[in-house]
């Protein structure tokens, strides 16, 4: 990233904003500021840690992106901006980089934050005491020692991040990484104020210990029902802040969810119930948004050595996966806009091209006729196959079709079977079935945090394909600068071999209120920040 | 009496410890465990989430260091999953919250239920009495997951009265529904018990003593009637009043109400082991005491009745 770039950037907003803020209107838009800037949202679940280094969902995450600034955050198309880090520059080919840290940076108690918190932070993620459930995310990052002191194997002050002094961190990967400063926006890379949680231990995130240096700090936690967190007046930027108190309510059910919004006590609600969305759209076409959710649905089929041998017949493989109507799977079942899928990347992945997918070109009449013509080819009749899923409305719904779909087309017999989602992933990793559901998310906005997942020694490829050559070409693809064409042949060595049946591809549909603005629609990763909301005047 | 009370209470601990060997085994016999998920953990760092709980130890000595916590310290243990928060931490936030909208619904239920009941027995064969009828089986056969929503659609979206969920510590507007959904089934089974019963002891030879000495009906029943015609609704009411304070899932989920009810169920789900744990004592403690209190309640109530 251009340093220069960052520099005016912020520049500039810190001078527009202050200015134009004072006459309750918005510093950049010039909009009318509405009197009441509180923003209530739902959250479906209560978060099991606010704790940066120990966040391993969404609800946590969103919150401590609010508590907390990292290195960079993002904006609302997704793109990296300053946080506590004004620039940063890579040397030693990729594998080095050195982040200035902006000197007016504050903690909420008034300290300032300085490049020893993060060295502090990162070496908490990777100590073993700690026991980071996202650990493993600090492995990916290639810092110089990570996995050793993982493991036990050496000291976290090994670790290869480096205050210089208090505003410079120095940071060393072992291998080259172009995207490493895109993942210090993740909660597990983000500071810690080390006083407050020696001094408190696990008790350090109680509204009445934390400290934090983000644009606001937790007030009020009360279990399953709301949390609060108002903004904090020691911010650097704390000027440009709007929103003044986001409170999140935990609403377990998607119908009460959406009563609540239609009450008024909830802003935003994005748990929609299942096959709801194009009635709400036509009841609120200014409320309700469709977006994608870098999520892919996949059906993987189980290629252990003592599996199905029908299943190990590509030609069989891919008669399954032709005869599946994906339209009628997103358009009558989902119906929040999703996308038939043909490819596993999620379409919307930063910088990613699709690649052209012969099937997906075809109608579903040329698939079915391909499709009876290669089980006739191969030979099989009367397969009986065993599809398994967690259990869910819709993941019912879908597997039924598909089932139905199969006999009708192939004459495949298929076996339900559903399974409560711990038991599930038991029996998936086992390898207890023919077919098994699947859908993995993003864990970062890049195509390989998809195609690393069927890599050979990758611990979820549940289906156990395993191919050299797309190895390779994985491998090869974390370092190089334009790794695209090895992602398009990837997909297509997936499709060529049927590795999967994508089924589609997912979207976020949600609900919310009109005169909340600011809500980065573009961000893919569906990374928000309070800081960038505000409420017009109605 | 006193020292039937102090054998009760001294059986009750053995009877705890059997529960917990019990739902320990049940759980760890559960497939899959608090730290799997959807992405399968590097064994380094499922090693060290292990060695931070405890779970690298074998079965029989986490057992034990989990009673010693327990009965020394009176320390349930860190949520496995909650990882902000201890299990003593959740069940003192959730459980005043459950027995608020508990007790309430209790007191709903006997008070509207005996009425009802009473009413329809002493009515028999009336319009009242098949008004109370079809009312109980109504509220019975109405589950709480139905009741709900319907509540919120008419006291929320129609009315505007009353808020949608949350609790706020309590307040009287966000306890109502919670209350109404909870308390009507368990309404319905005190109607129908107190119904039957009643009309059973209406048809005893003393009652028709008393009203053929020319007592005034109100306090046959009130005076004679009643009390014998409670028994078998007592027996109901205790294990009914447990249930009640520890909380419904249903309640708690569509209402945001932040009680212990929903935590249990999110606990099995999650394998949050010790939240399991410590809801399953909560549970079992508050079961075996109420029975106690519903036995000493039947001496009170039947004198023929000595321990």
């Amino acid at each position: 990233m251009n340093l220069k770039a960052i520099l005016s950037l912020t520049t500039a907003t810190l001078v527009f904003g202050t200015a134009a803020l004072a006459e309750g209107t918005h510093p950049v838009t010039g909009e009318a500021l509405s009197d009441n800037q509180t923003f209530n949202y739902l959250q479906l679940d209560q978060f099991p840690s606010v704790d940066p280094q120990l966040v391993e969902e969404t609800i946590g995450s969103a919150i401590a992106r609010d508590l907390f600034e990292g290195l960079l955050i993002q904006d609302a198309d997704g793109n990296l901006i300053p946080g506590v880090a004004t620039s940063y520059e890579a040397s030693n080919s990729n594998k080095t980089y050195t982040f200035t840290l902006r000197p007016e940076a504050k903690w909420s108690n008034g300290d300032p934050v300085t490049a020893h918190d993060f060295v502090y932070a990162w070496q908490r993620a990777v100590n073993p005491e700690t026991a980071s459930p996202y650990g493993w995310y600090m492995e990916l990052t290639s810092i110089v020692n990570a996995a050793e002191i993982l493991a036990g194997d050496m000291d976290p002050s090994e670790l290869g991040v480096k205050a210089l002094d208090d505003h410079t961190l120095e940071v060393q990967l072992t291998k080259p990484l172009p995207y490493f400063p895109a993942m210090t926006t993740y909660a597990t890379m983000m500071p810690v104020h080390q006083a407050t949680v020696e001094e408190f231990g696990s008790k350090w995130t109680d509204p009445e210990n934390i400290v934090s240096n983000g644009a606001y700090v937790l007030t009020d936690v009360v279990l399953n029902e709301y949390n609060t967190r108002e903004k904090n007046p020691m911010y650097w930027d704390a000027d440009n802040v709007i929103i003044e108190k986001t409170t999140g309510h935990i609403i377990n059910d998607a119908n009460a969810g959406l009563t609540r919004y239609k009450a008024g006590e909830i802003d935003l609600t994005d748990e929609l119930p299942p096959g709801q969305y194009p009635n709400l759209l036509a009841e609120m076409p200014d409320e309700a948004h469709s977006v994608p959710r870098l999520c892919s649905y996949y059906y993987t089929f189980n290629f252990r050595p003592d599996s199905k041998p029908e299943l190990q017949d590509v030609r069989v493989r891919k008669a399954l996966s032709y005869a599946i109507d994906r339209n009628v799977i997103v358009d009558q079942i989902l119906k929040g806009g999703q996308w038939p899928a043909y490819n596993f990347a999620h379409r919307a992945t930063a910088g990613f091209e699709m690649p052209e997918i012969d099937y997906a070109g075809w109608t579903q009449a040329e698939r079915d006729a391909k499709a009876k013509e290669l089980m006739e080819e191969a030979g099989v009749e009367d397969l009986e196959v065993k599809l398994i899923y967690n259990t869910s409305e819709s993941h019912k719904a879908i597997a039924t079709i598909v089932s139905q779909m199969w006999k009708q087309k192939l004459g495949v017999e298929t076996t339900l079977e559903n399974y409560e989602w711990k038991t599930y992933l038991g029996i998936r990793k086992d390898g207890k079935f023919d077919v098994a559901r699947g859908a993995w998310c993003a864990d970062y906005n890049e195509a390989s945090t998809f195609l690393d997942l069927l890599t050979s020694n990758n611990g979820n490829n549940d289906g156990k394909w395993s191919n050299a050559e797309y190895d390779d070409l994985i491998e090869a693809s974390t370092t190089s600068d334009n790794p695209n064409e090895m992602y398009t042949k990837a997909e297509k060595i997936l499709a060529d071999d049927m590795a999967l049946a994508p089924i589609y591809h997912y979207t976020n549909a949600f609900l919310l209120k009109p005169d909340v603005k600011g809500w980065p629609y573009n961000n893919a990763e569906r990374n928000w920040y309070s800081k960038d909301l505000y409420r017009v005047a109605e | 009496m006193l020292s039937y009370i102090f054998r009760r209470l001294a059986v009750a601990i053995p009877t705890l410890l059997v529960l917990v060997v019990f739902s320990y085994l049940v759980m760890y016999a559960a497939p899959g465990g608090p730290f799997d998920t959807e992405r399968a953990l590097p064994q380094e760092v499922m090693a060290n989430l292990e060695a931070k709980f405890g779970l690298d130890k074998p079965l029989v000595v986490q057992m034990a260091n989990y009673v010693w916590n327990v009965v020394v310290h009176f320390d349930f243990g860190p949520s496995y999953y909650y990882k902000d928060q201890t299990v003593n931490d959740i069940i003192a936030q959730g459980f005043p919250v459950t027995l608020t909208y508990g007790f309430w619904s209790f007191v709903v239920a006997v008070v509207v239920g005996m009425s009802l009941g009473v009413c329809a027995a002493v009515y028999h064969n009336s319009w009242l009495d098949y008004l109370a009828v079809g009312v109980s089986i109504g509220a019975q056969v109405l589950p709480n997951f139905v009741m709900a929503p319907i509540l919120v659609l008419v006291f929320t979206l129609w009315l505007g009265w009353l808020p949608g969920g949350g609790w706020q510590g309590g307040q009287w507007q966000y306890v109502v529904m919670p209350v109404i959904a909870l308390s009507t089934s368990f309404m319905a089974s005190i109607a129908r018990l107190t119904r039957s019963s009643m009309l059973e002891v209406l048809n005893a030879n003393y009652i028709r003593t008393a009203r053929a000495k020319g007592l005034p009906m109100r306090k046959v029943i009130l005076r004679h009637a009643l009390k014998p015609a409670l028994l078998p609704v007592v027996s109901y009411l205790g294990p009914a009043f447990v249930a009640m304070i520890t909380g419904s899932v249903v309640v708690d989920m569509y209402f945001s109400t932040g009680g212990i009810g929903v935590f249990f169920v999110n606990s099995a789900l999650n394998r949050d082991y010790s939240v399991i744990m410590g809801i399953t004592i909560l549970t079992g403690a508050l079961t075996i005491f109420f029975n106690l209190v519903v036995d000493i309640l039947y001496a009170w109530i039947d004198p023929k009745i000595r321990y």
